[in-house]
């Protein structure tokens, strides 16, 4: 008797645990899903564009209660690497602020899916929005572009009038570029030593040093970093040397560029612009408008309006013979190893809407072509923009970009702190590159 | 009588397992990664001794190396007195000395990337307070991030100021094990506060030396923080030291091979400079 009766109890016990467990598994699949969104902007150092990104997850919950958005937060210039390592430790991410550049190193790595699935239900009309960019190319089909980091020449309105200089009319190219600068550069308290350096640069040793001064020159000689036939570094050329002497000789012949812009770090060429020590400042990024804006340089265009004026600080094209820039932007992928790629694809549609890109503080300038026709980007300011933006040219598409990047900033720093004779300098530096097993093997 | 001899190493378990676990498997995991093909973070298989062959096959490896000696011995050589000197202030009946104690920990403390933003700021070219005085004295000017040397000099005394307190309170506990007795006999045998220092406090605080001796070698060997904070290397590659090498290689350009292999020879060299530190102090013993 009591074995029929723990028989029995045993079998009631199972049938309500199995009924127990269905139930769960149902209340389960309504639970939300959590998708991760690994990003790079921290509530200290740039409050704006966390609000930005706050505000992002808060709109994409309320569209979609059943997602729930969690945040990583990364270095910007660790974010990569980290989807990269983190696809051989097996820790999962969702959705990744990414770097174009990076992009042939992602491909072979293998650490982002291929979002063209997704982007094929676009109609044709959303894709060409996204299309027409320079930087679409570089991220697609990893990534999608979430603006533009384009790069000018700012200058000082008020030094310009200063030493007789139009202000409407900038230099139109690398000669007018140096006689402007000489008549710019002056000792303002007569002490002997110069106030304002008429062209301010920087030439230390990040990528900076090469995507914004030295590759543009090399593009104006008619030269290339990379040679996508041989697979080689193809920096020390004529070209490249010519692109280095126009630099030294701005600091050395010239002196309208200090030797210390060998130094430091890029973020001091806009502090030394905004504090005039510097009458023009080569390579001014589209991700500073709202830096002019605060000092009073300009008004009405950060976030831009249909009143944006340039009252005290205008931007001009790279001076060179196609006016070719480095452009370049933060993608939003999607990690491998994520479990939940269709909700982290309807967030990153969330954000590519066309009025939260707009107000994407780091956007730079906007990704979608329709943007451009709205009435706040339709002034002469943004309209310079928008013509350096047409001329972007990215870098090259080697998965051993980081390392041509840093062996050309070294090579270059060496020439320009030491006064380093620049063909035989370059020329090492880039035997050293091109003699890097590693680099031959997997310079694909 | 069993169970006491197994208790010690019971109790050494835990202990023994952390070690195994944090210290000695990345080691191994490292040494392996070294003989690998490791592109992009996939290991394809063993290449043998290729990676090593490659590193010693660079010019840039022996300045890395050289680099590296240049930073330790630097740093050895400031760090090292300034902290026995400030271990004898903090340790003398002076009045104060509570506070001098405090202050000089205060480098040990911080963060060597917030150090490195306060070394940054002092000597920026344009309006740093030490290049802007250093101009006022000498009628020259100074940019410190692009001459190699200077360069080289400022990441050592970086490193050599932050690690000197540490340093200091190794010496200055072996000051104060030495018994006051052996300075009441050598002041009656009329030795002066010299021959004091010579005769009873420095061989008596040897063994402190040598211990902050290999502290401060097994912190600057594998030290990447300061430089790449500091110089990034530069200018051009002149302070590329190998840690710095290896941070690159393994954190920007994602190549584990070179990076695996760079790091045993950093194990390496760490090792023979202790060994050597070990000989060395024997020599000296005898």
């Amino acid at each position: 008797m009591n074995g029929r009766l723990f028989a029995t109890s045993v079998v009631v016990l199972l049938l309500v645990s199995t009924g127990v467990g269905a139930l769960s598994s149902t209340a389960s699949s309504k639970k939300p899903v959590t998708i991760k969104l690994a990003h790079l902007y921290d509530e200290v150092s740039n409050p704006i564009t966390y609000a930005w990104i706050q505000e992002m997850i808060k709109g994409f919950e309320k569209e979609h209660p059943d997602i729930k958005v969690k945040q990583e937060i990364f270095r910007y210039d660790r974010i990569d690497s980290r989807a990269m390592m983190d696809l051989r430790t097996g820790t999962r991410h969702d959705v990744m602020f990414s770097t174009p550049q990076l992009m042939p190193k992602h491909r072979l790595v293998g650490d982002y899916i291929s979002l063209k699935p997704y982007i094929d239900k676009w109609s044709e009309e959303e894709r060409a929005d996204f299309s027409w960019s320079p930087v679409w190319n570089k991220s697609y089909p990893l990534g999608i572009p979430t603006g533009m980091h384009t790069r000018m020449v700012a200058y000082n309105r008020d030094m310009f009038k200063e030493v007789g200089l139009d202000p409407d009319r900038p230099p139109q190219n690398l000669t007018e570029l140096v006689d402007y600068a000489k008549k710019l550069t002056r000792d303002t308290d007569g002490d002997g030593k110069i106030d304002v350096w008429g062209l301010g640069m920087y030439f230390g040793s990040e990528r900076a040093t090469v995507e914004l001064y030295f590759a543009p020159l090399l593009w104006n000689y008619g030269g290339q970093l990379w040679d996508p036939e041989t697979k080689k570094a193809a920096f020390a050329s004529e070209a490249g040397v010519k692109g280095v002497q126009f630099l030294y000789d701005l600091v050395y012949k010239y002196r309208v560029t200090p030797e210390w812009a060998a130094s430091g770090t890029y973020g001091d060429l806009e502090r030394r612009f905004l504090d005039g020590k510097y009458a023009m400042a080569m390579g001014w990024g589209s991700y500073w408008i709202r830096d002019l804006e605060d000092k009073g340089l300009i008004s009405g265009c950060f976030p831009p309006t249909a009143e944006c004026k340039a009252p005290k600080a205008g931007v001009f094209l790279y001076p060179t013979k196609n006016n070719e820039i480095f452009v370049n932007t933060w993608s939003l992928s999607i990690h491998k190893l994520s479990k939940h790629p269709d909700e982290s694809f309807e967030f990153i549609e969330y954000v590519l809407e066309p009025d939260n890109l707009l107000t994407f503080p780091d956007a730079g300038l906007p990704a979608r072509a329709s943007l451009w026709k709205r009435p706040e980007y339709n002034t002469d300011f943004y309209k310079t923009w928008h013509e350096a933006a047409k001329h972007g040219r990215p870098m090259p598409s080697t998965a051993r970009y980081p390392e041509l990047g840093d062996t050309v900033a070294a090579a270059i720093q060496e020439i320009l702190a030491q006064k380093a004779p620049i063909q035989a300098t370059l020329q090492r530096y880039q035997e050293e590159y091109n003699a890097e097993e590693y680099n031959a093997a997997y310079g694909r | 009588m069993h169970k006491h001899k197994l208790l010690p190493y019971l109790l050494l378990l835990p202990t023994i397992a952390v070690l195994a676990i944090f210290l000695i498997a990345p080691i191994v995991s490292a040494f392996i990664m070294s003989f690998q093909d490791i592109p992009f973070g996939e290991v394809i298989g063993f290449v043998g001794i290729k990676n090593y062959r490659v590193l010693v096959g660079q010019e840039r490896f022996y300045k890395n190396v050289l680099y590296t000696l240049e930073y330790l011995g630097g740093n050895i050589a400031i760090a090292l007195p300034l902290a026995y000197l400030a271990a004898i202030l903090v340790s003398s009946k002076f009045r104060g000395t509570v506070i001098f104690r405090t202050i000089y920990l205060l480098p040990w403390i911080m963060a060597p990337v917030v150090t490195a933003v306060m070394f940054k700021s002092m000597l920026d070219p344009a309006c740093g307070p030490i290049p802007v005085l250093l101009e006022k004295l000498t009628g020259n000017s100074y940019s410190f991030f692009t001459n190699p040397t200077l360069s080289m000099l400022t990441i050592i005394v970086h490193s050599a100021w932050r690690s000197f307190p540490i340093l200091m309170l190794f010496i200055a506990a072996g000051i104060a094990t030495i018994p006051k007795e052996l300075y009441e006999a050598a002041a009656i045998d009329g030795a002066g506060p010299w021959k004091k220092f010579t005769n009873i406090t420095f061989p008596l605080t040897l063994p402190q030396v040598f211990i902050a001796l290999v502290l401060i070698t097994a912190w600057t060997i594998p030290d990447c923080e300061g430089p790449f904070a500091l110089t990034g290397g530069g200018p051009g590659r002149s302070t590329e030291v190998l840690a710095l090498r290896l941070f690159k290689d393994a954190f920007i350009n994602y190549n584990l091979a070179s990076a695996a292999t760079t790091g045993v020879i950093l194990i390496i060299i760490g090792i023979a400079i202790v060994v050597a530190y070990l000989h060395i102090l024997r020599g000296g013993g005898k």
